[in-house]
C-alpha cells in the first residue's frame, strides 16, 4: 500500500496551525509557511485541492472553519490521503458528538492527539472504524487496578478485536428489543440546459443502516437492482418478475458485506456492525426520475429592469410530498428593487448571494408553483458588462420517493437464538447540485 | 457624523467579521440595501442618503468595487448644509476622476460655491478642483479661482487653497491662465505678507515660471525679496518656523523660481540674492538631529544649484566646494551622498576642477564605501574631475579598485577607466600598460571595443610597437591569463613580435611555443586570431625556420576540417598561402595605420551616462545627442574581392563597409587589411587620410557652379531646376513603392538611398544621406511633414555631413489607419554657399502595409460572401487602364503584395486577389479584391474590393485603380502638403513606364 501522508496538519482559515503531527521526517518543518504563501493566498485556494511546492505534494481539504492538509514527499495514493481524512472527520464527529470545527479541535486536543497516534502508523493508515477505537481510546477516566471496587464490566480484548475475523462487531451484544433501521438516501444532481434538456443528470445513493441487534446477527438485503434479480431467477429457475428492475453503478459496500458471496450469489449478506453504518453506496445514471421540473423564462428589458418568470414543477406521486423547497433565481449585481407575486412559499431577494430565494415548506406531488418577479437595476458608472446568466439552482427533500427507484425487497436477519426483529425502511431524495440554466 | 447609528453599527459589524468571506457577505448585503434605498427615491432624505453615501466610501475603503450610487454623491454636493455637502465633496474626490463624465454635472454647484460667501464652502470646493479638477475644471473654473486668489477680502486659509487650486488647473490646461494678464497680479501676489499664501502662490509661480519665464520677469526681484526676508528672519511667525529654520519649504520655491530665469540682470538685486545665498552657504551646517539637517539641507542644496545656475564667483564657488568637501567627510551616508553628487554636478557648469581636486583623497575613500550608491556617486564624480595633471593617480587608484570592486560596478568601472586612460594619458606607454593591467585584472569585463582601441593605438604609433609587444609577452608569461588577453597578445605579437626577436625567449618558435599553449583553452573567436599571429610569426621567421614551419602547418592542417567557417577558412587560405613566398610576404604585410577615430569608448560612456536627474543646470548643459551614426565611406560593394587576396571575405557578412573600406588603401599596397573585419566595429567614422588633407582646400575648386550663391532661400521649383536632379525623382518614388531598398533622390551633391522593413503595422525606414562629394555639406536639415494616418519619427541627422562620408538616420513608422495619403520629407542642405531643397514623398505607401498571403478556395469564398456589399465591399468599372496582359497584371498585383490566387476563379479571365492589412486601428485584417477583364477590350475592367473595413475597402480600391490607370504620374496629386513633389525633371513618356513594374525597377540600376 503506498503511503498517504507525511505530515497532516490542521489550519483555521487564516492559516494558523492549530495542531499537527509528522508521520515520516521526509519534509521540513516550514510546510505551513508554504501552504499559506502558495496555497492559501491565491486564487485557486477553492478549486485546486493538490499541490505540488518544491516537491512536496499538499493535499487539502476544508472541513466547516478547518483547512486539514496532508503533506507528502513521496509519490503517495492521493485518494488514500482523501480518504483517510473523510474518515478521520467521521472518527473525530464521532469522538466529540457531532461538530468538527476549529472550537471542537481547541477543545479535545489531547484526545485528537492520541487518535493521529493511532489512526496511522509511518503513513500508512490505520484501523478508523470508531467502534473499535472507541474500545481503547476512552474519554471517561481510568480506574485504578489497586481501587477496592470490583470491576462491574470486563475489559474487551482489544486486541482480539483489532485482528479478529469480525472486528466490527462485539460479542455478546443484548438488546431488549431487536430493531433494524434502514435508510436509501438519494442526491439528485441535474444540469439542464434552457431549453429542457437534460445535460447532466445522476444519482448518488446510500443505504445507511442503524441496527440495535444481539448477538451475532446474519442479515440479508434484498434490493430491486438488476443483477440481483437475474440471479435470483437464475437460481430459482424460474423468470423474473416483470418489474421495474435498475441497474446500479459503482457500488461499494461496508468492509462487513461478505464480498464472496456477493460475487458468487449476488446477494448482500452481512453481520453488522453494532449501531449505525453505511452498508453501501451506489450510483445510478439511467433511467432517474427527476423530481421536479423548472422552467424559467427571463426577460432583459432595457438597462434597468428585468423580469422573472419561474414554474416549478412537481413529478412526484400525488400523495407524496417535498420538504424545505428552495429555489435560488440567481439575478444581476446591481439589483436595486425587486417586486414578488408567488402562488405559493415565500420569496426574498438576498443581496449577499445575488440570487432571489424562494422557500416553499411543503410541496405537495403533481402540482405546481410560479413565482413572477419585477425587478429593476440601478445605473452604474462601468461599462455595462453584459450579465453572465448564472444557473437557477435547487434544493428539495422528498421523503419516500426516490428518483432513481430502487426498493428494499426484503431484509431478513438470521441469528442462532432466533429472535424475532423489527425492520424500519425508509426512503429520502435530496437535491444534490439540482441546476436549470436560464 | 454624529447620530448616523446605521453607519456605525456597519462599521462594527464588519469589524467583527471573522474572516474575509463574512466580510463580503456583509458588504454586498448592504450595497443590496443600498441600491434598494437609491431606487426607492421617495423615502431617500438627505439624512438617508448621506449616511449611504457614507458607507459607500467606506466600502470603497475597503477595496470593494462600488460602480454606482455616483449620482447620489454629486447630487449630495449642491446640498444646503455642510455635512451633506462635506460628503458630497469627499465621495467625489474619492469615487471619481478628471476623466468621468459625471463631474461636469458638478461643475456648477462647484462655482457656485466657490463664488458663494461662505468660506467652508469654498475651501470644499477649492479641494476638490484641487484634487480632481480636469481641462473642463480648468476652462470654466479657472477665472473665479484667480479672484479669489487675489481678493483681499478672503481670509488666507482660502487663499491658499485657491492657489494650490490654480496650480492644478494650469498644469491641466496651460491657457487657462493668461500671462499678459495675471503676470502683474502674481507679482503682487509675492508681496503677500502671510506666509502660507506666499508658499502655495509660489508653487503657482513655479509651475508659470517654468512655462514661460519671460512674462514673469517682474516676479524676480520679488522672489528675491521674499528670500532676504526670510533669511533674515524677519517677520516670520512661530508657527512657519521648522527647527530654527524660517520656513525651508518657502526658500527652496523661491530658489526653484529663480533657477527657471536665465540670468538677473539687475545688479542690485544680485547683489543681494548673492548675499543670500551667501548667507545660506555659511550658516548650514550637520548638526545632529536629523529633521533639522534634511531641511537645511534642502536649502542648502537648492542654494547649491541657483549658485551654479547663475555662474557665480569664482570666490562664492569654492566655497561651495568647501562646504561639500566637508559634507563628504561626514559619516551620514546620505549627507555624502548628497555631497558627492551635488560635486558631480558642480563640475559640469564651472572650472571649480582645481577646488575638488583638493578633495581627491576623500573622494577616494568614498570609492570604499559599503554604500554602493555613494561608490557611484565617487566613480561618477572622479571619472568627471578626471584630468592631464591627475589622471596617473585616478587611473591607478581605480585599478586598484577593480580587483575589490563587486561585480556589477566592474563593467562601468573598466570602461570608465578606460577612457580616462585614453583621455589623459601623459605617454602612450602608460596607456598600454594601463590597458593591459585592465585586461588582466577585469578580463571579463573589458569590452572588445577597449582592446580594439589599443590595437589602433600601437599600430598607429611606431614607438609604442617594441614596448607594447615585450609588454604582451610578458604577460603570456602568468599561468592563467584572460582570453581578451590571449587575444590582444596575440595580435601584437603576431604583428610586431618581430621586433623582440633579439631578446632572450622572443624567437618567432618561442613566441609559437608560449601562444600555442593558450590555444586549447581559448573560445572559437580567438582562434581565429590566433592564426593569423601564427601566420605572421611563420611570415617574419628571419631566417626561415623549417621546424616553426612544419608545426605551423600542422596547425592549419587540423584546422582545414574545422566545423567553424571562419576558422577553416583561415586555415586553408593561410595554408595555401604561406607556400607562396612572396605572395605571402605582401598579403601578410603590416597592417597599415589606421584613421583617426573617435573613440567608441567615448560614445560608449555617452549612451552609458544616465539622464535621470534633470534639474534646470542640467537641461542647460545638456546638448542634444545625434542619434545618426556617421558612416565609412559608401562605395558599393559591387562583387566580392578574389578570395584570395583578401582573406578577410568571410568576415564579410559581418561588417560589409568594412571590406569596402579595405579597398582604397592609402599606402597603396594590395590589401592587407586582414583584421579589418575583426576590427570593423571600431570602423564607427572613417574617413581616407588623403581625402579628409583635401578637405580645408577652397570649395570652388570641386567646380561647383556658384550660380545661386547669394540667394539663401530659393523656391522649390526653381531649386530643382539649377541643381540638376539625376533621375527622376517621381519614378524613383514609384519605384520604391514597389520595393524596399533604393535611391530616393539624387543629384550631384548627394544621394539619398532608403532601405525599409516592414512589419504589420510598423515600419522601420532608413535614410543613407551619402555626400558624393569632397568637402562636407552643412546645414543638412529633414523634417517630417506627416499625413493624420500616420506616425513618423525621425532621429535627428547631424548638421553637417563629411565629405565622402554617408550618414545613416533611422525613420520609424506607424501606420494608424488606412490611407492613400503620403508622409512628405522636407530636405535642404548648403553645398557652399548653396541651398539646396527638396520635397521628396517617402514610399511609406498603404500597399507597405500589407502582407501576402495565399488563400484557398475553402477560405476565400465564404470571406467574400460574408462581405455584403458598400460599405465593405465595393465595386467599380475601371476604364484607361493602360493594357497588360493578365500574367503581367498578376505580376503587378504580387508587387504590390496582394497575392493573386490562381485558380480560384472559373473565369479565365479574371484575377482573385487577397491580402492582410496591419494598421493601428484595424489591427490585421484581410483584404480581398478580385479583378474581371475584358479580353476584347484590355482598357476596361471591373475591380471589387472587399475588407472588414470601410475605409481600407476604399482606399485599397482607389490605390489599385491608381496603380492600374494609364497616366501614373498626372493622377496622383494626392501629396497632402502644400506645395506638391517636384515637378519631374526628365519626364519619360509615360506609357513607356507604364509598362511593366520590372522597366520600372530597371530604370533605377
Amino acid at each position: 500500500m503506498p503511503v498517504a501522508a507525511s505530515a497532516i496538519y490542521f489550519l483555521n482559515l487564516r492559516g494558523d496551525v492549530l495542531i499537527n503531527r509528522t508521520y515520516r521526517d521526509d519534509v521540513g518543518g516550514n510546510m505551513v509557511d508554504a501552504f499559506r504563501t502558495h496555497i492559501m493566498q491565491t486564487k485557486e485556494l477553492g478549486n485546486c485541492p493538490v499541490r505540488q511546492i518544491g516537491g512536496c505534494s499538499f493535499v487539502y481539504m476544508r472541513i466547516s472553519n478547518v483547512y486539514i492538509v496532508i503533506v507528502v514527499s513521496s509519490n503517495a495514493n492521493v485518494a488514500c490521503g482523501f480518504k483517510f481524512v473523510v474518515e478521520a472527520v467521521a472518527l473525530f464527529k464521532s469522538y466529540f458528538g457531532g461538530a468538527f470545527d476549529e472550537d471542537a479541535i481547541r477543545n479535545n486536543f489531547v484526545l485528537i492527539y492520541e487518535l493521529l497516534d493511532e489512526i496511522m502508523d509511518f503513513g500508512y493508515p490505520q484501523n478508523l472504524s470508531p467502534e473499535i477505537l472507541k474500545l481503547y481510546i476512552t474519554q471517561e477516566g481510568v480506574r485504578s487496578p489497586f481501587s477496592s471496587k470490583p470491576k462491574d464490566k470486563p475489559v474487551p480484548n482489544a486486541t482480539l478485536q483489532v485482528t479478529g475475523a469480525v472486528g466490527w462487531r462485539r460479542e455478546g451484544l443484548s438488546y431488549k428489543k431487536n430493531e433494524v433501521f434502514l435508510d436509501i438516501v438519494e442526491s439528485v444532481n441535474l444540469l439542464m440546459s434552457s431549453k429542457g434538456n437534460v445535460l447532466r443528470c445522476d444519482v448518488t445513493g446510500k443505504v445507511l443502516m442503524k441496527c440495535f441487534l444481539s448477538g451475532m446477527p446474519d442479515l440479508k438485503l434484498g434490493l430491486n437492482d438488476k443483477i440481483g434479480l437475474e440471479k435470483e431467477s437464475e437460481m430459482k429457475s424460474r423468470p423474473a418478475k416483470s418489474g421495474k428492475t435498475i441497474e446500479l453503478d459503482d457500488v461499494t459496500f461496508h468492509q462487513c458485506v461478505n464480498l464472496t458471496r456477493f460475487n458468487s450469489e449476488k446477494t448482500v449478506s452481512f453481520v453488522p456492525p453494532d449501531g449505525e453504518f453505511e452498508l453501501m453506496k451506489y450510483r445510478i445514471t439511467e433511467g432517474v426520475n427527476l423530481p421536479f421540473r423548472v422552467l424559467p423564462t427571463i426577460k432583459e428589458l432595457g438597462r434597468t429592469r428585468m423580469e422573472v418568470n419561474v414554474k416549478v414543477k412537481s413529478v412526484f406521486g400525488a400523495k407524496m410530498f417535498a420538504l424545505g423547497v428552495v429555489v435560488k433565481i440567481p439575478v444581476p449585481k446591481q439589483t436595486a428593487k425587486t417586486n414578488f407575486q408567488v402562488t405559493t412559499g415565500r420569496a426574498k431577494y438576498n443581496p449577499s448571494i445575488d440570487c432571489l430565494v424562494w422557500k416553499i415548506r411543503k410541496f405537495p406531488g403533481q402540482t405546481e408553483s410560479t413565482l413572477s418577479a419585477e425587478i429593476e437595476l440601478i445605473s452604474t458608472m462601468g461599462e455595462k458588462k453584459s450579465w453572465t446568466r448564472p444557473p437557477i439552482q435547487m434544493e428539495f427533500q422528498v421523503p419516500m420517493f426516490t428518483a432513481s427507484g430502487l426498493r428494499v425487497r426484503f431484509l431478513k436477519v438470521w441469528e442462532k437464538s432466533g429472535y424475532n426483529t423489527v425492520e424500519w425502511v425508509r426512503y429520502i431524495t435530496k437535491a444534490g447540485s439540482y441546476e436549470i440554466r436560464c | 457624523m454624529t447620530g448616523m447609528r446605521g453607519l456605525s453599527v456597519f462599521i462594527s459589524d464588519i469589524r467583527n467579521c471573522q474572516n474575509k468571506e463574512a466580510e463580503r457577505l456583509r458588504v454586498d448585503k448592504e450595497l443590496g440595501n443600498i441600491r434598494t434605498c437609491f431606487k426607492n427615491e421617495k423615502v431617500l432624505t438627505p439624512y438617508k442618503k448621506k449616511k449611504y453615501v457614507w458607507k459607500m466610501l467606506y466600502i470603497h475603503m475597503l477595496g470593494y468595487d462600488v460602480d454606482f450610487g455616483h449620482m447620489e454623491a454629486v447630487s449630495l454636493i449642491s446640498a444646503p448644509k455642510y455635512p451633506e455637502k462635506q460628503v458630497g465633496y469627499i465621495v467625489t474626490s474619492c469615487l471619481l476622476n478628471e476623466n468621468h463624465d459625471f463631474l461636469r454635472l458638478a461643475i456648477n454647484t462647484v462655482r457656485n460655491d466657490i463664488i458663494g460667501r461662505n468660506e467652508t464652502f469654498q475651501c470644499l470646493a477649492l479641494t476638490l478642483v484641487g484634487n480632481i479638477g480636469g481641462r473642463d475644471f480648468a476652462e470654466s473654473l479657472a477665472p473665479d479661482v484667480q479672484k479669489l486668489l487675489i481678493s483681499s477680502s478672503c481670509r488666507p486659509l482660502v487663499r491658499k487653497k485657491a492657489a494650490l487650486c490654480l496650480l492644478r488647473l494650469f498644469r491641466k490646461n496651460p491657457d487657462a491662465i493668461n500671462a499678459d494678464g495675471w503676470a502683474d497680479r502674481m507679482a503682487q501676489l509675492l508681496d503677500e505678507r502671510d506666509l502660507g499664501v506666499l508658499t502655495s502662490s509660489t508653487s503657482l509661480l513655479v509651475s508659470l515660471v517654468s512655462n514661460n519665464h519671460e512674462a514673469y520677469s517682474s516676479c524676480l526681484p520679488k522672489c528675491v525679496k521674499i528670500l532676504e526676508r526670510l533669511a533674515r528672519n524677519q517677520d516670520v511667525p512661530q508657527e512657519y518656523t521648522y527647527y530654527g529654520i524660517p520656513s525651508p519649504w518657502l526658500q527652496v520655491k523661491a530658489m526653484r523660481a529663480l533657477q527657471y530665469f536665465p540670468t538677473i540682470e539687475d545688479p542690485s538685486t544680485r547683489k543681494s540674492l548673492f548675499e543670500v545665498l551667501q548667507r545660506i552657504l555659511m550658516g548650514t551646517d550637520v548638526v545632529k538631529n536629523v529633521n533639522k539637517n534634511n531641511a537645511s539641507h534642502a536649502v542648502l542644496f537648492e542654494a547649491l544649484s541657483l549658485v551654479m545656475h547663475l555662474d557665480a564667483e569664482k570666490e562664492m564657488m569654492s566655497q561651495c566646494v568647501a562646504l561639500l568637501g566637508k559634507f563628504i567627510s561626514v559619516r551620514e551616508p546620505n549627507i555624502r551622498y548628497l555631497g558627492l553628487e551635488n560635486m558631480t554636478r558642480m563640475l559640469m557648469v564651472t572650472d571649480v576642477q582645481d577646488i575638488i581636486k583638493k578633495h581627491q583623497s576623500q573622494i577616494i575613500t568614498s570609492l570604499k564605501d559599503p554604500d554602493i550608491s555613494i561608490r557611484r556617486r565617487a566613480l561618477d564624480l572622479l571619472y568627471g574631475m578626471c584630468d592631464v595633471s591627475n589622471a596617473k593617480d585616478i587611473v591607478e587608484e581605480l585599478l586598484q579598485y577593480l580587483s575589490t570592486a563587486e561585480f556589477s560596478m566592474r563593467e562601468e568601472l573598466s570602461l570608465k577607466a578606460a577612457i580616462l586612460a585614453e583621455k589623459f594619458a601623459p605617454d602612450l606607454s602608460w596607456y598600454v600598460d594601463v590597458i593591459l593591467q585592465l585586461i588582466d585584472k577585469a578580463g571579463d569585463f573589458v569590452s572588445d571595443d577597449i582592446w580594439f582601441r589599443v590595437v589602433q593605438f600601437v599600430t598607429n604609433n611606431e614607438d609604442l610597437q617594441p614596448y607594447a609587444a615585450s609588454k604582451a609577452r610578458e604577460y603570456l608569461d602568468k599561468t592563467a591569463i584572460h582570453e581578451t588577453m590571449v587575444k590582444v597578445s596575440a595580435y601584437i605579437l603576431g604583428e610586431y613580435g618581430h621586433l623582440l626577436a633579439r631578446q632572450p625567449g622572443c624567437s618567432a618558435s618561442e613566441l609559437f611555443n608560449i601562444l600555442h599553449e593558450k590555444l586549447p583553452r581559448v573560445s572559437t573567436p580567438t582562434i581565429p586570431i590566433l592564426l593569423s599571429t601564427y601566420a605572421k610569426l611563420l611570415m617574419h621567421a628571419q631566417p626561415p625556420d623549417p621546424e616553426l614551419e612544419k608545426k605551423i602547418w600542422a596547425v592549419f592542417k587540423k584546422y582545414e576540417s574545422c566545423i567553424d567557417v571562419e576558422i577553416q577558412q583561415r586555415a586553408v587560405e593561410y595554408f595555401e598561402l604561406s607556400k607562396k613566398g612572396a605572395a605571402f610576404m605582401d598579403v601578410l604585410a603590416e597592417m597599415p595605420k589606421f584613421p583617426e577615430r573617435q573613440s567608441s569608448l567615448i560614445k560608449k560612456a555617452e549612451e552609458v551616462e544616465d539622464t535621470a536627474d534633470q534639474s534646470a543646470i542640467k537641461l542647460r548643459a545638456q546638448q542634444q545627442p545625434s542619434n545618426a551614426l556617421v558612416l565609412a565611406d559608401p562605395q558599393p560593394v559591387s562583387g566580392a574581392p578574389p578570395p584570395l587576396k583578401v582573406p578577410s571575405v568571410s568576415g564579410s557578412t559581418q561588417n560589409p563597409e568594412s571590406v569596402a573600406r579595405s579597398l582604397p588603401q592609402p599606402n597603396g599596397t594590395p590589401s592587407p587589411d586582414l583584421l579589418s573585419d575583426l576590427l570593423g566595429p571600431l570602423a564607427i567614422e572613417a574617413s581616407p587620410g588623403d581625402v579628409s588633407t583635401e578637405q580645408h582646400g577652397p570649395i570652388g575648386a570641386e567646380g561647383v557652379p556658384e550660380e545661386v550663391g547669394g540667394s539663401a532661400i530659393v523656391p522649390v521649383e526653381e531649386q530643382t531646376n539649377t541643381v540638376e536632379v539625376i533621375g527622376n525623382i517621381a519614378e524613383r518614388f514609384h519605384a520604391l513603392c514597389l520595393k524596399d531598398s533604393g535611391v530616393l533622390y539624387e543629384d550631384p551633391y548627394i544621394q539619398i538611398g532608403i532601405k525599409a522593413e516592414w512589419r504589420g503595422h510598423q515600419g522601420r525606414l532608413v535614410l543613407f544621406l551619402g555626400n558624393k562629394n569632397t568637402s562636407p555639406l552643412t546645414s543638412v536639415q529633414t523634417l517630417i511633414l506627416p499625413p493624420a494616418h500616420l506616425r513618423l519619427e525621425l532621429s535627428p541627422v547631424p548638421d553637417t555631413i563629411p565629405p565622402r562620408a554617408q550618414v545613416q538616420s533611422p525613420l520609424e513608422v506607424m501606420n494608424i489607419r488606412p490611407s492613400r495619403d503620403v508622409a512628405v520629407l522636407d530636405f535642404s542642405y548648403m553645398f557652399g554657399t548653396k541651398l539646396v531643397s527638396a520635397k521628396l514623398r517617402i514610399p511609406a505607401t498603404l500597399n507597405k502595409f500589407l502582407q501576402p498571403i495565399q488563400l484557398t478556395s475553402e477560405e476565400f469564398f465564404p470571406q467574400w460572401r460574408s462581405l455584403s456589399g458598400p460599405p465593405l465591399k465595393l465595386q467599380e468599372v475601371v476604364r484607361g487602364v493602360r493594357p497588360l496582359a493578365l500574367p503581367e497584371m498578376a505580376t503587378l498585383f504580387n508587387s504590390f503584395r496582394v497575392t493573386i490566387c490562381p485558380g480560384l476563379d472559373p473565369n479565365p479571365n479574371n484575377l482573385v486577389a487577397s491580402s492582410t492589412f496591419y494598421s493601428e486601428s484595424t489591427g490585421a485584417m484581410i483584404c480581398l479584391a478580385r479583378i474581371e477583364t475584358d479580353p476584347a477590350d484590355r482598357t476596361q475592367l471591373r475591380l471589387t474590393v472587399g475588407s472588414g473595413d470601410p475605409t481600407l475597402t476604399f482606399e485599397l480600391k482607389e490605390f489599385i485603380k491608381e496603380q492600374l490607370i494609364t497616366i501614373p504620374m498626372g493622377s496622383r496629386a494626392l501629396v497632402p502638403a502644400p506645395t506638391p513633389a517636384p515637378p519631374v525633371a526628365q519626364p519619360l513618356s509615360p506609357a513607356a513606364l507604364a509598362d511593366d513594374p520590372g522597366a520600372l525597377l530597371a530604370g533605377l540600376l
